[in-house]
């Protein structure tokens, strides 16, 4: 099969449809690939482990190398990881922004990212989350931090018409979460986009240090290779991947930076038994940020989700599990996420990428101080017992690195973006260093980690690249 | 006949991990096998967190906590149709 285009897109995700949509609307000829496949909303079921096999790569279930190992969950198919994300949406914290004009040399604070940030908001309709929705296992975490003065809000999401499901993470069933899957993929199709699944990107082709197009396979009855001929490619396959993609193109290597600089906010979560009925999964299950310690790298957020949900992550065995589990009802929770110094990498081992992380210090004093201030949440809320993510009888400032248990949901950083081509892999207009007409529009160019939930912060990248293309 | 939801997820994982993890929940479900995680620290609870994984997916169990995946799935449904969502 052999298309050509003005532009490729790799990856329809969160920053993948948001360019492909934007350049189409802009009058550019596109075509959007992704290796996973399209979801039809009749088939979300609301259970977790089929969710899980359906709209994750791998099952979900990839695992970093390293102290502690990571579990690092990413979304496949049209919507990417947005499709399973929780919703929330913050803006890069102005301070974030400060340090990348110091540190990368990217221009893009005091103001600069301020259309773009109005222009994804309003087309993923974010706002708040009312404290009806927010459901009651917001309500104990929130009556904690108010009890103690911490501060915290109500946290804002990209939703219209959301009834609080409590699946975010196993895909929404009113199609209330507006992912760019039912939002920027149906406008680039509308504009005239080409939209291709099951459409796995081998590598970019370039001829005399320019971009030709991409190419790859299509899986579907039968395997077929794919080529787009393209003078204009937009690399979006994640922060995973996308590294994977440019380095068997032969691009982005020159700096030594390319699959390096991982940062992954990573994250535990702890339950509390309560003696009223909380029903976690009735309400928005990510609905209630606590920002108190932001400044030490320390962010605590709502998690929650059905029964299984809560028997895979709570820290139990054997009797005290079932016993906890048969009091679901009043079990609440609450996650912790850290904003890393920790840097990782990714390279590719027999073709499949092998992410290796480890935790240093300072993000392991994070975690301790962190899961402190989980239990004095849950205590001062009112909880009859809090189940720390530790081993029986490990208090959190003694916790080790192998104590944690721990996920992440944010990979940032593995193509990261500077000013300098000694430095980074892709410039401040996201064009990888050393070739034309290649550029780059997911995590991977996000060169820290946030302190916040990254999905508005790549959109936005996403856009500003979009329009100054369009510009060119 | 639709796949068993819980054997979909362990089919899903990538290869190494998916035998381990087959290997482990037939441990698990053996009482000499889960006494003998219990032994193992990190890896029984793994083993035991996979294991309630299914337990707690199952509707029966899930309704008795609550939690009916089937009409929070209806609901959703007659909300997308009613409110022209796709
Ligand atoms: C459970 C969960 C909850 C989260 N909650 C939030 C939240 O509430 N708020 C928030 O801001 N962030 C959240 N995130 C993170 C957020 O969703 C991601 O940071 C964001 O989607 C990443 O965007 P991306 O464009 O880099 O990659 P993705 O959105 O992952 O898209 C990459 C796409 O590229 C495709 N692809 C990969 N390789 C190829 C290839 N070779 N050829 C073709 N296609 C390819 C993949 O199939 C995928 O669809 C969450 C993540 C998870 C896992």
């Amino acid at each position: 099969m052999r298309l050509s285009a003005d532009v490729c897109v790799v990856g329809a995700g969160a920053g993948g449809a948001v360019v492909a949509a934007e350049l189409a609307e802009g009058g550019a000829d596109v075509v959007l690939l992704d290796r996973g496949p399209r979801h039809n909303p009749d088939d979300l079921t609301a259970r977790p482990p089929e969710m899980l096999a359906r709209l994750y790569r791998d099952g979900g279930q990839t695992v970093t190398l390293g102290s502690p190992p990571v579990g690092l969950p990413l979304g496949s198919g049209l919507g990417g990881t947005t499709l399973v994300n929780s919703g929330t949406c913050f803006r890069t914290p102005p301070a974030v922004l400060a340090r990348w004009a110091r540190e990368h040399g990217l221009e893009l604070d005091g103001g600069v990212l301020d259309p773009c940030f109005e222009r994804v908001e309003r087309a993923l309709s974010v706002g708040p989350v009312t404290p009806e929705l927010a459901g009651r296992n917001a309500e104990v975490a929130r009556r904690g931090a108010a009890a103690l003065g911490w501060s915290h809000g109500y946290i804002a999401r990209n939703a219209r018409g959301c009834v609080g499901s409590g699946v975010c993470a196993y895909g929404c069933p009113a199609s209330a979460k507006q992912h760019v899957g039912i939002t920027y993929v149906p406008r680039a199709e509308a504009a005239g986009a080409r939209v291709l699944t099951g459409a796995a990107v081998e590598r970019i082709a370039v001829a005399g240090g320019r971009a030709r197009g991409v190419e790859g396979l299509r899986t579907g009855r039968r395997r077929v290779a794919l080529a787009i001929d393209a003078p204009l490619v937009v690399v979006a396959a994640g922060t995973v991947e996308t590294p994977l993609l440019l380095a068997r193109s032969g691009l982005g290597a020159a700096s030594g930076q390319l699959g390096r600089n991982l940062s992954l906010h990573p994250a535990t979560a702890a339950f509390a038994r309560m003696d009223e009925v909380v029903d976690m999964a009735r309400g928005v299950p990510q609905s209630l940020y606590v920002d108190e310690f932001a400044a030490d790298g320390i962010m605590l957020e709502g998690i929650a989700g059905p029964p299984a949900h809560a028997a895979l992550a709570l820290p139990l065995t054997g009797a005290a599990h079932a016993e906890a589990m048969a009091d679901y009802r009043r079990l609440a929770q609450f996650g912790l996420m850290v904003s890393d110094s920790s840097r990782g990498s990714v390279r590719s081992v027999a073709g499949r990428p092998l992410v290796r992380y480890d935790l240093c210090d300072a993000d392991l004093a994070r975690f301790r101080t962190g899961l402190a201030r989980l239990r004095e949440l849950f205590e001062t809320a009112g909880a009859r017992a809090v189940h720390l993510p530790l081993p029986a009888g490990v208090e959190p400032r003694r916790a080790r690195r192998r104590d944690l248990k721990l996920m992440a949901f944010h990979p940032l950083g593995t193509a990261r973006a500077d000013a300098s081509a000694e430095r980074g892999v892709v410039d401040g207009d996201l064009a990888v260093h050393g070739v034309d007409g290649v550029h780059v529009a997911d995590g991977s160019v996000v060169p820290s980690s946030l302190g916040v939930n990254p999905q508005i912060t790549i959109m936005a990248l996403a856009t500003r690249l979009a329009l100054g293309l369009l510009a060119t | 006949m639709r796949a068993d939801p819980f054997e979909s997820w362990l089919a899903a994982g990538p290869a190494p991990a998916r035998w381990g993890m087959r290997a482990l929940v037939a441990l698990a479900t053996r009482p000499r096998g889960a006494a003998l995680l219990r032994r193992l620290g990190p890896v029984g609870q793994l083993s035991g967190s996979v294991v309630a994984l299914r337990r707690y997916d199952r509707p029966e169990v899930a309704r008795r906590l609550g939690f009916d995946a089937a009409a929070v799935v209806a609901r959703g449904r007659a909300l997308r149709r009613a409110e022209g969502r796709p």
